[in-house]
């Protein structure tokens, strides 16, 4: 049979089975969406900054626990895969095509995925944003892990603690994206608590959510300011960067290295003592919550103005204006380091 | 006769077979998942491919005549930081559109002149053009990103009316006018010739050059108009404005059954394409729900496409 005999007799076939598959089509969409329990399935969406690295995972981990817990829950979880935003807004416009009930954001720019969240809400989903904010009109509660307040000045006092009181030099900032909210309100914060200690804000670097963008920049701040004594690596992937680029030049012993980022990523570091304290929350505990608050809110269980939120074995939680609070920050450390496996 | 051979003399199995695809790829989708056909979400989903659509009109005149445009995405981040940063000083939406169209059009038209004049490969120009306009995006603008253009900004990408995007009815307005441009003016056929043997149609009096020249700088217009909606559906302009687009173009263009040497295709192949590659690619997430599946599936979409093509072609010659 020559190709064209073969192109022919499957465009025939092809047409055939069109015209058979047609009429069975509603039959096999109907009573979709009925349950037998009773109890109505929700449909909740976790949207990570990026998908795959360690800090998200963690979340998820913890989102899948409240899911399993709450039962009758259907946990999506997924996002770009280099973190980019847009691809975050594409996902939530077609999670509402496809009729989920709460969305859960954490985004990466906010201004990029606020025209997509703000339609979702006006097609009657639900929309939170955790981890990080969106612009307020855009979600409807903040699932905030820790003030920026507490976050900002304890990377600080964690920066001070292991130099000494009385350290004096430059420090540098290398942050995520230049848009990043998260970060950015850190860096309000930690300017001026800076101020207040004898070291002195050099630089503040923007390499984006890429690792080998930090190194680059660490290597980069290390030969620019010779007085450097400490960096601060304010996402959980430009920390381990600095911090390999702090290894790789052979200043460990002379530049300290602190941040925030996940235990499993930092443990060698620690172990090796380049670096000393790792500023975080508990980011199971986020993800738990968040799925809490999105159940709560998809079921109509949580009123405009509530204070408090039962959300399982974490409790009663605090809910000041329209942000859900998870808590305190978690500093590790070499001692209890090792306790922790996200 | 047999009926085979009836088949062999119908012009458009090229455009048949991807058809056949296309309609293959939704009884499937809309088996496994029935609320995908939904017109409604298909029209709401469309906004993720218009600005694609746009450029590949563009690309599609292009690689016909045996030419490549890299530079489409790049030029896109150029655009968008020229609206960005035109909007910023201006406080005017209608003067971004305009920069952002005027930067466009500039940049293809260093592609047609580098190209025409200098003689050298379109794959090395835009290639250079394509690392060049990115650069210049993230230099002037420092990695900045410009937001909030406001609400009524953001309907042009949003908006609809009956149902249908905007964008696409300025797509469908596009596709007709460069269809019938390609398909029925003798412009269109001297584009048809310099892609078959360049050297020929300079012989035959085709001003070979002039057409190089403003092929590059309607597709970099084109680039510049694609970048309003794209800048207008995330209300952000940033230097990466359509990072990667030039190669979803390509895909499209090649997926359709324009040959990649130049002398075959046409725009309704590429339109095909697009719908393939946007209907493969918004199954694949919306079923599976696991993004990076999309470019895998594309890739073998490409490959797969090519070697039929092959084997019609091969056949075709005798």
């Amino acid at each position: 049979m020559t190709i064209r005999q073969l192109l022919f007799t499957s465009l025939c076939v092809f047409t055939f089975s069109l015209a058979g598959c047609q009429p069975s089509q509603p039959a096999s969409g109907s009573g979709a969406d009925g349950n037998s329990s009773g109890v109505k399935k929700i449909k909740i969406c976790l949207l990570p900054k990026i998908k795959g690295i360690s800090y998200f995972s963690s979340c998820y981990k913890g989102a899948m626990e409240a899911a399993k817990e709450l039962g009758n829950i259907e946990l999506i979880y997924d996002g770009p895969t280099d973190g980019d935003p847009k691809k975050q807004a594409e996902m939530i416009d077609q999670w509402v095509v496809d009729g989920v009930d709460v969305i859960c954001v954490s985004p990466n720019a906010p201004d990029v995925v606020a025209s997509a969240m703000t339609e979702a809400r006006a097609a009657g989903v639900k929309v939170i944003t955790w981890d990080a904010d969106g612009s307020p009109a855009s979600r409807e509660l903040f699932v905030n892990q820790a003030t920026s307040q507490s976050i900002g000045e304890g990377m600080v006092n964690a920066m001070v603690g292991d130099l000494g009181e009385n350290a004096t030099g430059d420090v540098v900032i290398i942050s995520s994206d230049a848009t990043s909210a998260n970060q950015n309100a850190w860096i309000e914060v930690m300017k001026p608590a800076l101020a207040k200690t004898k070291l002195n804000l050099a630089t503040i670097k923007y390499p984006g959510e890429n690792a080998s963008n930090a190194l680059a920049d660490a290597m980069d701040v290390i030969k620019k300011y010779p007085q450097l004594k400490g960096i601060f690596g304010i996402s959980s992937v430009s920390f381990p960067g600095a911090a390999e680029g702090v290894e790789q030049s052979g200043k460990t012993d002379e530049i300290l290295v602190t941040g925030l980022s996940t235990p499993n990523d930092m443990k060698k570091f620690v172990q090796k003592g380049s670096v000393k304290s790792v500023v975080l929350w508990n980011t199971i505990d986020l993800g738990y919550l968040t799925v809490y608050v999105g159940d709560a809110l998809a079921r109509g269980k949580l009123e405009k103005g509530s204070t408090k939120l039962q959300a399982g074995r974490l409790g009663e939680k605090q809910i000041a204006g329209d942000n859900v609070m998870l808590g305190d920050i978690l500093v590790f450390t070499k001692d209890n380091i090792d306790q922790f496996d996200f | 006769m047999k009926p085979w051979q009836a088949f062999s003399r119908f012009r458009w199995w090229h455009e048949a077979a991807i058809a056949v695809m296309l309609a293959g790829l939704l009884v499937v989708a809309g088996w496994l998942m029935p609320t995908f056909l939904k017109l409604e979400s298909q029209l709401l989903l469309s906004r993720q491919l218009w600005e694609l659509a746009i450029v590949t009109l563009g690309m599609t005149l292009i690689v016909i005549t045996g030419g490549i445009d890299l530079s489409v995405g790049s030029t896109m981040g150029l655009c968008a930081v020229v609206f960005g940063i035109c909007f910023s000083a201006t406080g005017s939406v209608a003067l971004a559109c305009t920069a952002s169209l005027i930067a466009g059009v500039a940049c293809g038209a260093l592609n047609g002149v580098l190209i025409s004049k200098f003689q050298l490969h379109p794959l090395i120009i835009t290639l250079a053009t394509f690392a060049a306009f990115r650069g210049i995006a993230e230099g002037i603008s420092q990695g900045a990103a410009y937001s909030k253009f406001g609400a009524a900004f953001g309907q042009v990408a949003r908006g609809s009316f009956g149902g249908i995007p905007y964008a696409g009815f300025l797509f469908a307005g596009l596709a007709v006018a460069i269809g019938v441009f390609l398909a029925r003016t003798a412009h269109g056929r001297f584009i048809y010739a310099m892609g078959h043997n360049e050297t020929a149609a300079r012989f035959a009096g085709v001003a070979v050059d002039r057409y190089k020249f403003w092929l590059y700088t309607l597709s970099g217009f084109l680039a510049g108009l694609s970048t309003i909606i794209y800048v207008s559906r995330f209300d952000t302009a940033r230097a990466d404005a359509g990072k990667g687009l030039e190669l979803d173009a390509i895909t499209a263009v090649v997926v359709g059954g324009t040959s990649i040497f130049g002398g075959r295709g046409n725009i309704i192949g590429s339109v095909l394409g697009l719908l393939l590659i946007h209907e493969t690619r918004l199954f694949v997430s919306r079923y599976w729900q696991i993004d990076e599946l999309r470019s895998i599936v594309i890739g073998i979409l490409l490959i797969v496409s090519v070697l039929l093509y092959r084997g019609l072609e091969r056949k075709n010659r005798d």
